[in-house]
Protein backbone atom coordinates (compact mmCIF):
# COMPACT_ATOMS: atom_id res chain seq x y z
CA UNK A 1 0.00 0.00 0.00
CA UNK A 2 1.49 3.29 -1.11
CA UNK A 3 -0.78 6.07 0.16
CA UNK A 4 -4.09 5.56 1.84
CA UNK A 5 -6.51 7.76 3.69
CA UNK A 6 -8.86 5.96 6.05
CA UNK A 7 -12.09 7.75 6.93
CA UNK A 8 -10.35 11.07 6.91
CA UNK A 9 -12.39 14.07 8.00
CA UNK A 10 -11.60 17.74 8.35
CA UNK A 11 -13.88 20.20 10.05
CA UNK A 12 -13.48 23.97 10.12
CA UNK A 13 -15.83 24.98 12.90
CA UNK A 14 -19.22 23.67 11.81
CA UNK A 15 -18.14 23.17 8.22
CA UNK A 16 -17.11 19.63 7.34
CA UNK A 17 -14.81 20.25 4.37
CA UNK A 18 -13.73 16.63 3.95
CA UNK A 19 -16.08 13.93 5.14
CA UNK A 20 -14.91 10.42 5.93
CA UNK A 21 -12.86 9.89 2.76
CA UNK A 22 -11.25 6.49 2.35
CA UNK A 23 -9.06 6.35 -0.71
CA UNK A 24 -5.96 4.59 -1.94
CA UNK A 25 -3.36 6.02 -4.30
CA UNK A 26 -1.31 3.35 -6.02
CA UNK A 27 2.39 3.63 -6.69
CA UNK A 28 3.19 4.94 -10.16
CA UNK A 29 -0.33 6.24 -10.80
CA UNK A 30 -1.27 9.66 -12.03
CA UNK A 31 -4.25 10.20 -9.79
CA UNK A 32 -6.57 13.17 -10.13
CA UNK A 33 -8.88 14.53 -7.45
CA UNK A 34 -11.71 16.46 -9.02
CA UNK A 35 -14.90 18.08 -7.89
CA UNK A 36 -16.83 21.33 -8.14
CA UNK A 37 -15.70 24.43 -6.28
CA UNK A 38 -15.88 23.84 -2.55
CA UNK A 39 -15.88 20.06 -2.98
CA UNK A 40 -12.94 19.68 -0.59
CA UNK A 41 -10.22 18.88 -3.15
CA UNK A 42 -7.66 21.30 -1.79
CA UNK A 43 -8.50 20.42 1.82
CA UNK A 44 -8.06 16.72 1.06
CA UNK A 45 -4.80 17.59 -0.61
CA UNK A 46 -3.73 19.59 2.44
CA UNK A 47 -4.51 16.66 4.72
CA UNK A 48 -2.28 14.37 2.68
CA UNK A 49 0.63 16.83 2.55
CA UNK A 50 0.45 18.00 6.16
CA UNK A 51 -0.76 21.52 5.57
CA UNK A 52 -3.81 20.70 7.70
CA UNK A 53 -4.25 18.15 10.47
CA UNK A 54 -7.22 15.82 10.18
CA UNK A 55 -10.08 16.12 12.66
CA UNK A 56 -10.42 12.34 12.51
CA UNK A 57 -9.28 9.44 10.34
CA UNK A 58 -5.85 8.35 9.28
CA UNK A 59 -3.30 9.01 6.55
CA UNK A 60 -0.96 6.10 5.81
CA UNK A 61 2.12 6.27 3.61
CA UNK A 62 3.93 3.03 2.89
CA UNK A 63 1.95 1.45 5.73
CA UNK A 64 3.19 4.02 8.20
CA UNK A 65 0.73 6.37 9.84
CA UNK A 66 1.60 9.98 9.05
CA UNK A 67 -1.66 11.61 10.17
CA UNK A 68 -0.02 13.83 12.74
CA UNK A 69 3.38 14.31 11.14
CA UNK A 70 4.31 17.90 10.26
CA UNK A 71 4.73 18.85 6.62
CA UNK A 72 8.53 18.77 6.66
CA UNK A 73 8.57 15.22 8.03
CA UNK A 74 6.18 14.05 5.32
CA UNK A 75 8.43 15.68 2.76
CA UNK A 76 11.40 13.82 4.19
CA UNK A 77 9.44 10.58 3.74
CA UNK A 78 8.98 11.39 0.04
CA UNK A 79 5.80 13.48 -0.21
CA UNK A 80 6.27 16.88 -1.86
CA UNK A 81 3.73 19.34 -3.11
CA UNK A 82 3.14 22.37 -5.27
CA UNK A 83 0.61 25.06 -4.43
CA UNK A 84 -2.41 26.41 -6.30
CA UNK A 85 -0.94 29.91 -6.03
CA UNK A 86 2.59 29.31 -7.25
CA UNK A 87 4.98 29.15 -4.35
CA UNK A 88 8.54 29.96 -5.39
CA UNK A 89 11.41 32.10 -4.11
CA UNK A 90 10.91 35.56 -5.65
CA UNK A 91 14.35 36.94 -4.81
CA UNK A 92 16.40 33.81 -5.40
CA UNK A 93 17.63 32.94 -8.86
CA UNK A 94 16.07 30.02 -10.67
CA UNK A 95 19.31 28.09 -10.08
CA UNK A 96 19.40 28.80 -6.33
CA UNK A 97 15.74 27.86 -6.00
CA UNK A 98 16.24 24.43 -7.55
CA UNK A 99 19.42 23.95 -5.52
CA UNK A 100 17.45 24.48 -2.30
CA UNK A 101 15.33 21.38 -2.87
CA UNK A 102 18.45 19.30 -3.41
CA UNK A 103 20.28 20.72 -0.39
CA UNK A 104 17.32 19.79 1.77
CA UNK A 105 16.75 16.35 0.34
CA UNK A 106 20.42 15.35 0.40
CA UNK A 107 20.68 16.45 4.05
CA UNK A 108 23.47 18.98 3.71
CA UNK A 109 21.60 21.97 5.13
CA UNK A 110 23.52 21.68 8.39
CA UNK A 111 26.80 22.24 6.60
CA UNK A 112 28.02 25.62 7.85
CA UNK A 113 31.29 26.19 6.07
CA UNK A 114 31.23 24.93 2.47
CA UNK A 115 29.95 27.14 -0.31
CA UNK A 116 26.36 26.16 -1.14
CA UNK A 117 26.97 26.75 -4.85
CA UNK A 118 29.56 23.96 -4.97
CA UNK A 119 26.88 21.36 -4.28
CA UNK A 120 24.94 19.32 -6.83
CA UNK A 121 25.79 21.43 -9.87
CA UNK A 122 25.15 18.57 -12.27
CA UNK A 123 21.81 17.67 -10.71
CA UNK A 124 20.59 21.27 -10.72
CA UNK A 125 21.49 21.77 -14.37
CA UNK A 126 19.91 18.46 -15.34
CA UNK A 127 16.66 19.41 -13.59
CA UNK A 128 16.72 22.87 -15.17
CA UNK A 129 17.21 21.32 -18.59
CA UNK A 130 14.45 18.80 -17.94
CA UNK A 131 11.93 21.55 -17.23
CA UNK A 132 13.33 23.89 -19.88
CA UNK A 133 14.57 26.63 -17.58
CA UNK A 134 18.34 26.29 -18.04
CA UNK A 135 18.58 29.50 -20.07
CA UNK A 136 16.95 31.41 -17.19
CA UNK A 137 19.16 29.99 -14.45
CA UNK A 138 20.44 33.42 -13.41
CA UNK A 139 17.05 35.13 -13.51
CA UNK A 140 15.26 35.95 -10.28
CA UNK A 141 12.16 33.90 -9.52
CA UNK A 142 9.80 36.87 -9.71
CA UNK A 143 11.14 37.98 -13.10
CA UNK A 144 10.01 34.95 -15.10
CA UNK A 145 6.61 34.38 -16.74
CA UNK A 146 3.70 32.76 -14.92
CA UNK A 147 4.04 29.51 -16.82
CA UNK A 148 7.75 29.43 -16.10
CA UNK A 149 7.05 30.02 -12.41
CA UNK A 150 4.84 26.93 -12.40
CA UNK A 151 7.65 24.99 -14.06
CA UNK A 152 10.12 26.39 -11.58
CA UNK A 153 7.98 25.22 -8.70
CA UNK A 154 7.87 21.80 -10.30
CA UNK A 155 11.67 21.86 -10.64
CA UNK A 156 12.08 22.89 -6.98
CA UNK A 157 9.88 20.02 -5.82
CA UNK A 158 11.72 17.57 -8.09
CA UNK A 159 14.91 18.51 -6.25
CA UNK A 160 13.57 16.66 -3.22
CA UNK A 161 13.39 13.51 -5.38
CA UNK A 162 9.87 12.72 -4.16
CA UNK A 163 8.05 9.44 -4.44
CA UNK A 164 4.67 11.12 -4.28
CA UNK A 165 4.35 14.49 -5.95
CA UNK A 166 1.16 16.36 -5.08
CA UNK A 167 0.24 19.12 -7.52
CA UNK A 168 -2.53 21.51 -6.58
CA UNK A 169 -4.02 22.88 -9.79
CA UNK A 170 -0.77 22.55 -11.76
CA UNK A 171 -2.11 24.39 -14.81
CA UNK A 172 -3.97 27.13 -12.95
CA UNK A 173 -3.65 30.44 -14.84
CA UNK A 174 -1.72 28.89 -17.74
CA UNK A 175 -2.34 29.49 -21.42
CA UNK A 176 -3.37 26.41 -23.47
CA UNK A 177 0.19 26.13 -24.83
CA UNK A 178 1.69 26.36 -21.35
CA UNK A 179 -0.83 23.80 -20.12
CA UNK A 180 0.22 21.34 -22.81
CA UNK A 181 3.89 21.79 -21.94
CA UNK A 182 3.25 21.41 -18.22
CA UNK A 183 1.15 18.29 -18.58
CA UNK A 184 3.60 16.59 -20.92
CA UNK A 185 6.34 17.38 -18.40
CA UNK A 186 4.33 15.83 -15.58
CA UNK A 187 3.68 12.75 -17.68
CA UNK A 188 7.33 12.53 -18.60
CA UNK A 189 8.47 12.73 -14.97
CA UNK A 190 5.94 10.14 -13.93
CA UNK A 191 7.26 7.73 -16.54
CA UNK A 192 10.97 8.48 -16.33
CA UNK A 193 11.36 8.90 -12.60
CA UNK A 194 8.65 6.47 -11.52
CA UNK A 195 6.87 9.29 -9.70
CA UNK A 196 3.41 8.84 -8.30
CA UNK A 197 1.39 11.97 -8.97
CA UNK A 198 -1.66 13.13 -7.08
CA UNK A 199 -3.20 16.27 -8.51
CA UNK A 200 -6.27 18.44 -8.33
CA UNK A 201 -7.42 20.15 -11.49
CA UNK A 202 -10.44 22.02 -12.75
CA UNK A 203 -9.69 21.59 -16.46
CA UNK A 204 -11.46 18.38 -17.46
CA UNK A 205 -9.54 17.99 -20.72
CA UNK A 206 -6.33 17.94 -18.69
CA UNK A 207 -7.74 15.47 -16.18
CA UNK A 208 -9.10 13.01 -18.70
CA UNK A 209 -6.04 13.42 -20.89
CA UNK A 210 -3.47 12.40 -18.31
CA UNK A 211 -5.01 10.74 -15.24
CA UNK A 212 -4.92 6.97 -14.90
CA UNK A 213 -7.30 7.15 -11.99
CA UNK A 214 -9.79 9.79 -10.91
CA UNK A 215 -11.53 10.39 -7.59
CA UNK A 216 -14.47 12.72 -7.41
CA UNK A 217 -15.36 14.69 -4.31
CA UNK A 218 -18.66 16.41 -3.76
CA UNK A 219 -19.36 18.46 -0.64
CA UNK A 220 -16.43 16.79 1.04
CA UNK A 221 -17.59 13.25 0.32
CA UNK A 222 -16.02 10.80 -2.12
CA UNK A 223 -18.69 9.95 -4.68
CA UNK A 224 -16.63 8.11 -7.30
CA UNK A 225 -13.22 6.55 -7.70
CA UNK A 226 -12.01 4.67 -10.71
CA UNK A 227 -10.51 4.83 -14.18
CA UNK A 228 -11.41 7.83 -16.37
CA UNK A 229 -13.90 5.64 -18.26
CA UNK A 230 -15.58 4.48 -15.06
CA UNK A 231 -15.82 8.00 -13.70
CA UNK A 232 -17.12 9.33 -16.99
CA UNK A 233 -19.82 6.66 -16.95
CA UNK A 234 -20.88 7.33 -13.37
CA UNK A 235 -24.37 8.79 -13.25
CA UNK A 236 -23.80 10.44 -9.92
CA UNK A 237 -20.68 12.19 -11.20
CA UNK A 238 -22.53 13.39 -14.29
CA UNK A 239 -25.34 14.67 -12.13
CA UNK A 240 -23.33 16.61 -9.56
CA UNK A 241 -20.28 17.61 -11.46
CA UNK A 242 -20.23 17.10 -15.21
CA UNK A 243 -23.75 18.34 -15.73
CA UNK A 244 -24.59 15.24 -17.70
CA UNK A 245 -22.49 16.32 -20.66
CA UNK A 246 -19.42 14.12 -20.19
CA UNK B 1 23.47 23.62 -21.41
CA UNK B 2 26.15 22.88 -18.84
CA UNK B 3 28.36 25.64 -20.15
CA UNK B 4 25.68 28.06 -19.10
CA UNK B 5 26.98 27.94 -15.54
CA UNK B 6 25.93 30.67 -13.17
CA UNK B 7 28.01 33.71 -13.83
CA UNK B 8 29.15 34.52 -10.38
CA UNK B 9 28.62 38.16 -10.77
CA UNK B 10 31.24 39.77 -8.66
CA UNK B 11 29.89 42.99 -7.39
CA UNK B 12 32.22 45.82 -6.63
CA UNK B 13 31.96 44.96 -2.97
CA UNK B 14 32.85 41.33 -3.40
CA UNK B 15 36.08 42.05 -5.21
CA UNK B 16 39.10 41.19 -3.18
CA UNK B 17 40.98 44.45 -3.65
CA UNK B 18 38.39 46.39 -1.69
CA UNK B 19 38.71 44.08 1.22
CA UNK B 20 42.50 44.00 1.05
CA UNK B 21 42.58 47.80 1.05
CA UNK B 22 40.25 48.01 4.05
CA UNK B 23 42.27 45.46 6.00
CA UNK B 24 45.49 47.29 5.12
CA UNK B 25 43.97 50.58 6.27
CA UNK B 26 42.84 49.03 9.54
CA UNK B 27 46.33 47.60 10.08
CA UNK B 28 48.00 51.00 9.72
CA UNK B 29 45.21 52.95 11.46
CA UNK B 30 46.92 53.12 14.90
CA UNK B 31 49.82 54.97 13.28
CA UNK B 32 47.80 57.54 11.38
CA UNK B 33 44.81 58.42 13.55
CA UNK B 34 44.62 59.95 17.01
CA UNK B 35 44.03 57.92 20.17
CA UNK B 36 40.54 59.34 20.37
CA UNK B 37 39.61 58.08 16.93
CA UNK B 38 41.38 54.77 17.54
CA UNK B 39 39.10 54.29 20.54
CA UNK B 40 36.13 55.08 18.34
CA UNK B 41 37.43 52.61 15.77
CA UNK B 42 37.58 49.91 18.47
CA UNK B 43 33.99 50.65 19.38
CA UNK B 44 32.94 50.63 15.72
CA UNK B 45 34.52 47.19 15.20
CA UNK B 46 32.93 45.68 18.30
CA UNK B 47 29.53 47.16 17.49
CA UNK B 48 29.90 46.00 13.89
CA UNK B 49 30.30 42.46 15.17
CA UNK B 50 27.07 42.94 17.13
CA UNK B 51 25.43 44.31 13.97
CA UNK B 52 26.65 41.33 11.91
CA UNK B 53 25.23 38.92 14.47
CA UNK B 54 21.92 40.80 14.39
CA UNK B 55 21.87 40.81 10.60
CA UNK B 56 22.18 37.04 10.41
CA UNK B 57 18.64 37.06 11.80
CA UNK B 58 17.33 40.24 10.18
CA UNK B 59 18.96 40.49 6.78
CA UNK B 60 19.34 36.80 6.04
CA UNK B 61 16.63 35.01 8.00
CA UNK B 62 14.10 37.83 7.77
CA UNK B 63 13.33 38.06 11.50
CA UNK B 64 13.75 41.29 13.42
CA UNK B 65 15.36 40.67 16.80
CA UNK B 66 14.92 43.55 19.17
CA UNK B 67 16.80 41.94 22.01
CA UNK B 68 20.25 41.37 20.57
CA UNK B 69 21.90 43.66 23.14
CA UNK B 70 20.84 41.27 25.91
CA UNK B 71 23.30 38.70 24.52
CA UNK B 72 25.93 41.37 24.01
CA UNK B 73 25.50 42.41 27.65
CA UNK B 74 25.49 38.82 28.90
CA UNK B 75 28.79 38.20 27.11
CA UNK B 76 30.19 41.29 28.79
CA UNK B 77 28.87 40.34 32.23
CA UNK B 78 30.21 36.79 31.91
CA UNK B 79 33.73 38.15 31.35
CA UNK B 80 33.43 40.82 34.05
CA UNK B 81 32.03 38.51 36.71
CA UNK B 82 34.34 35.60 36.02
CA UNK B 83 37.41 37.82 36.00
CA UNK B 84 36.59 39.98 39.00
CA UNK B 85 34.59 37.63 41.22
CA UNK B 86 35.89 34.17 40.32
CA UNK B 87 39.41 35.28 39.36
CA UNK B 88 39.13 33.39 36.09
CA UNK B 89 41.81 33.66 33.48
CA UNK B 90 41.12 36.30 30.76
CA UNK B 91 40.97 33.80 27.92
CA UNK B 92 38.66 31.39 29.70
CA UNK B 93 36.39 34.29 30.64
CA UNK B 94 36.44 35.44 27.05
CA UNK B 95 35.25 32.04 25.86
CA UNK B 96 32.59 31.96 28.58
CA UNK B 97 31.00 35.14 27.14
CA UNK B 98 29.73 33.68 23.86
CA UNK B 99 29.03 30.34 25.54
CA UNK B 100 26.74 31.93 28.14
CA UNK B 101 25.09 34.06 25.44
CA UNK B 102 24.53 30.94 23.31
CA UNK B 103 23.00 29.01 26.23
CA UNK B 104 20.62 31.85 27.08
CA UNK B 105 20.03 32.29 23.34
CA UNK B 106 18.97 28.65 23.17
CA UNK B 107 16.42 29.15 25.95
CA UNK B 108 15.08 32.48 24.66
CA UNK B 109 15.19 31.29 21.05
CA UNK B 110 13.19 28.16 21.90
CA UNK B 111 10.19 30.38 22.56
CA UNK B 112 10.86 33.12 19.97
CA UNK B 113 11.28 30.90 16.90
CA UNK B 114 7.69 29.75 17.21
CA UNK B 115 6.62 33.23 16.16
CA UNK B 116 7.14 35.28 13.03
CA UNK B 117 7.32 38.94 12.09
CA UNK B 118 6.23 41.53 14.62
CA UNK B 119 5.46 38.88 17.25
CA UNK B 120 9.00 37.55 17.02
CA UNK B 121 10.33 41.11 17.37
CA UNK B 122 8.14 41.85 20.40
CA UNK B 123 9.05 38.60 22.13
CA UNK B 124 12.79 39.20 21.63
CA UNK B 125 12.25 42.70 23.01
CA UNK B 126 10.37 41.28 26.01
CA UNK B 127 13.07 38.70 26.75
CA UNK B 128 15.76 41.34 26.30
CA UNK B 129 14.08 43.60 28.83
CA UNK B 130 13.53 40.66 31.18
CA UNK B 131 17.26 39.84 31.13
CA UNK B 132 18.07 43.53 31.58
CA UNK B 133 15.83 43.78 34.66
CA UNK B 134 17.30 40.65 36.21
CA UNK B 135 20.82 42.09 35.79
CA UNK B 136 19.66 45.53 36.95
CA UNK B 137 17.83 44.34 40.06
CA UNK B 138 20.06 41.50 41.21
CA UNK B 139 22.43 43.81 43.00
CA UNK B 140 24.22 41.20 45.12
CA UNK B 141 25.17 39.12 42.14
CA UNK B 142 25.59 41.50 39.22
CA UNK B 143 26.28 44.79 40.97
CA UNK B 144 22.92 46.12 39.83
CA UNK B 145 22.99 49.64 38.44
CA UNK B 146 26.61 50.07 39.62
CA UNK B 147 27.75 47.50 37.14
CA UNK B 148 31.18 45.92 37.55
CA UNK B 149 34.43 47.85 37.34
CA UNK B 150 38.07 46.88 37.21
CA UNK B 151 37.95 44.34 34.40
CA UNK B 152 41.49 44.42 33.10
CA UNK B 153 42.92 42.55 30.14
CA UNK B 154 46.28 40.79 30.47
CA UNK B 155 49.37 42.99 30.59
CA UNK B 156 50.29 42.62 26.92
CA UNK B 157 46.80 43.78 25.87
CA UNK B 158 46.62 46.77 28.20
CA UNK B 159 47.77 49.36 25.70
CA UNK B 160 45.21 50.86 23.34
CA UNK B 161 47.10 49.75 20.23
CA UNK B 162 47.57 46.14 21.31
CA UNK B 163 43.92 45.81 22.34
CA UNK B 164 42.89 47.42 19.06
CA UNK B 165 44.74 44.70 17.15
CA UNK B 166 43.18 42.08 19.37
CA UNK B 167 39.70 43.45 18.59
CA UNK B 168 40.58 43.62 14.89
CA UNK B 169 41.67 39.97 14.81
CA UNK B 170 38.55 38.78 16.66
CA UNK B 171 36.37 40.92 14.37
CA UNK B 172 37.99 39.69 11.14
CA UNK B 173 37.85 36.04 12.23
CA UNK B 174 34.22 36.36 13.33
CA UNK B 175 33.22 38.22 10.16
CA UNK B 176 34.93 35.50 8.09
CA UNK B 177 33.07 32.74 9.95
CA UNK B 178 29.74 34.56 9.55
CA UNK B 179 30.48 35.10 5.85
CA UNK B 180 31.13 31.39 5.45
CA UNK B 181 27.93 30.52 7.33
CA UNK B 182 25.84 32.85 5.19
CA UNK B 183 27.19 31.35 1.96
CA UNK B 184 26.92 27.76 3.19
CA UNK B 185 23.99 25.39 2.67
CA UNK B 186 22.78 26.44 6.14
CA UNK B 187 22.91 30.09 5.05
CA UNK B 188 21.07 29.24 1.84
CA UNK B 189 18.42 27.52 3.95
CA UNK B 190 17.76 30.50 6.23
CA UNK B 191 17.70 32.81 3.20
CA UNK B 192 15.12 30.56 1.57
CA UNK B 193 13.12 30.68 4.82
CA UNK B 194 13.15 34.46 4.60
CA UNK B 195 12.00 34.33 0.99
CA UNK B 196 9.25 31.75 1.45
CA UNK B 197 9.10 29.78 4.67
CA UNK B 198 6.09 27.75 3.55
CA UNK B 199 7.87 26.58 0.41
CA UNK B 200 10.96 25.74 2.44
CA UNK B 201 8.99 23.74 4.99
CA UNK B 202 7.46 21.76 2.14
CA UNK B 203 10.97 20.93 0.97
CA UNK B 204 11.56 19.10 4.25
CA UNK B 205 13.01 21.83 6.42
CA UNK B 206 11.98 22.15 10.07
CA UNK B 207 11.70 25.94 10.13
CA UNK B 208 11.73 26.33 13.92
CA UNK B 209 14.86 24.20 14.26
CA UNK B 210 16.83 26.21 11.72
CA UNK B 211 15.63 29.49 13.17
CA UNK B 212 16.77 28.31 16.58
CA UNK B 213 20.22 27.38 15.30
CA UNK B 214 20.58 30.80 13.65
CA UNK B 215 19.33 32.46 16.83
CA UNK B 216 21.95 30.67 18.93
CA UNK B 217 24.75 31.52 16.47
CA UNK B 218 23.67 35.17 16.47
CA UNK B 219 23.52 35.19 20.29
CA UNK B 220 27.01 33.67 20.52
CA UNK B 221 28.56 36.31 18.25
CA UNK B 222 26.72 39.10 20.08
CA UNK B 223 28.08 37.61 23.32
CA UNK B 224 31.58 37.56 21.85
CA UNK B 225 31.26 41.25 20.93
CA UNK B 226 30.29 42.08 24.52
CA UNK B 227 33.05 39.84 25.87
CA UNK B 228 35.82 41.64 23.98
CA UNK B 229 34.41 45.11 24.67
CA UNK B 230 34.23 44.93 28.47
CA UNK B 231 37.98 44.41 29.15
CA UNK B 232 38.65 47.28 26.74
CA UNK B 233 36.28 49.57 28.62
CA UNK B 234 37.39 48.04 31.96
CA UNK B 235 33.77 47.88 33.15
CA UNK B 236 30.27 46.70 32.37
CA UNK B 237 26.87 48.22 33.18
CA UNK B 238 23.21 47.19 32.76
CA UNK B 239 22.84 49.81 30.03
CA UNK B 240 24.63 47.33 27.73
CA UNK B 241 21.51 45.17 27.75
CA UNK B 242 18.81 47.75 27.16
CA UNK B 243 16.43 47.89 24.23
CA UNK B 244 18.07 51.19 23.27
CA UNK B 245 21.32 49.30 22.76
CA UNK B 246 19.39 46.64 20.80
CA UNK B 247 18.18 49.41 18.51
CA UNK B 248 21.72 50.27 17.42
CA UNK B 249 22.30 47.19 15.23
CA UNK B 250 18.78 47.62 13.83
CA UNK B 251 19.58 51.17 12.75
CA UNK B 252 23.03 50.20 11.49
CA UNK B 253 21.57 47.48 9.27
CA UNK B 254 18.92 49.81 7.86
CA UNK B 255 21.46 52.56 7.34
CA UNK B 256 24.09 50.42 5.61
CA UNK B 257 21.81 47.90 3.89
CA UNK B 258 20.56 44.69 5.50
CA UNK B 259 20.68 42.62 2.32
CA UNK B 260 24.45 42.97 1.98
CA UNK B 261 27.03 41.43 4.24
CA UNK B 262 29.00 44.65 4.62
CA UNK B 263 25.88 46.83 4.98
CA UNK B 264 25.56 46.66 8.80
CA UNK B 265 29.33 47.22 9.16
CA UNK B 266 29.17 50.38 7.08
CA UNK B 267 26.05 51.48 8.97
CA UNK B 268 27.72 50.93 12.34
CA UNK B 269 30.90 52.73 11.27
CA UNK B 270 28.86 55.72 10.09
CA UNK B 271 26.83 55.75 13.30
CA UNK B 272 29.80 55.41 15.64
CA UNK B 273 32.04 57.98 13.96
CA UNK B 274 29.17 60.35 13.25
CA UNK B 275 28.12 60.08 16.89
CA UNK B 276 31.64 60.96 18.09
CA UNK B 277 31.81 63.86 15.65
CA UNK B 278 28.33 65.27 16.30
CA UNK B 279 28.80 65.15 20.08
CA UNK B 280 31.61 67.64 19.55
CA UNK B 281 29.11 70.42 18.92
CA UNK B 282 25.66 69.27 20.06
CA UNK B 283 24.15 66.93 22.62
CA UNK B 284 21.09 66.40 20.40
CA UNK B 285 22.60 63.34 18.73
CA UNK B 286 19.31 61.41 18.50
CA UNK B 287 17.80 64.23 16.41
CA UNK B 288 20.68 64.08 13.94
CA UNK B 289 20.58 60.29 13.83
CA UNK B 290 16.81 60.30 13.39
CA UNK B 291 17.11 62.69 10.43
CA UNK B 292 19.79 60.48 8.87
CA UNK B 293 17.65 57.35 9.21
CA UNK B 294 14.67 59.21 7.71
CA UNK B 295 16.73 60.26 4.69
CA UNK B 296 17.94 56.69 4.16
CA UNK B 297 14.47 55.17 4.51
CA UNK B 298 12.88 57.64 2.09
CA UNK B 299 15.63 58.01 -0.49
CA UNK B 300 17.81 54.90 -0.15
CA UNK B 301 15.43 52.10 0.85
CA UNK B 302 18.10 49.43 0.34
CA UNK B 303 20.52 51.29 2.62
CA UNK B 304 23.62 53.21 1.57
CA UNK B 305 25.51 50.17 0.36
CA UNK B 306 22.41 48.80 -1.34
CA UNK B 307 22.08 52.08 -3.21
CA UNK B 308 25.75 52.04 -4.26
CA UNK B 309 25.50 48.45 -5.43
CA UNK B 310 22.37 49.20 -7.43
CA UNK B 311 24.10 52.11 -9.16
CA UNK B 312 27.16 50.00 -9.94
CA UNK B 313 24.92 47.24 -11.27
CA UNK B 314 23.00 49.68 -13.49
CA UNK B 315 26.25 51.09 -14.83
CA UNK B 316 27.56 47.64 -15.62
CA UNK B 317 24.29 46.75 -17.37
CA UNK B 318 24.59 49.89 -19.51
CA UNK B 319 28.18 49.06 -20.38
CA UNK B 320 27.20 45.51 -21.31
CA UNK B 321 24.42 46.82 -23.55
CA UNK B 322 26.83 49.22 -25.23
CA UNK B 323 29.34 46.44 -25.78
CA UNK B 324 26.65 44.20 -27.28
CA UNK B 325 25.76 46.97 -29.76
Amino acid sequence: MFLQTQGITKEFGKLRAVNNVTLEIKKGDIHAIIGPNGAGKSTYFNLVTGYHRATSGKVLFRDKEITNLPAYSRCNLGITRSFQITSIYPKLTVYESVLMGLLSHRKVTLNFFSSAKKFFKEEVWRTLEDVGLADQANTLGDSISHGDKKRLELAITLGTEPELLCLDEPTCGMSPEETDIAMSLIKKFSEERGLTILFTEHDMSVVFGIAKRISVLHQGTLIADGTPQEVRASEEVQKVYLGGSA
Amino acid sequence: MLQNQIKEEKSLLQRGWWLALLILLSLIAPFVISEFYLTILCEALVMSLLALSFNLLFGYMGQLSFGQAAFYGLGGYAVAMLMTKAQFNFWLSLIAGPVLAAIIGLIVGYFCVRLRGIYFAILTLAFGELIFFIVFKWHNFTGGDDGIQGVFPPEFLKSLISYYYFILIVFLLSAFILWKIIHSPFGQTIISMRENSERTEFLGINIARYQLIAFVIAAAFAGLAGAIWVPFYRSVAPSYLTWIKSGEPVMAAILGGPSLFFGPILGMFIMTFFHAWVLGFTVYWPVVMGALILVVIFFLPGGILGFIQEKVHQRRERLNQLMEK
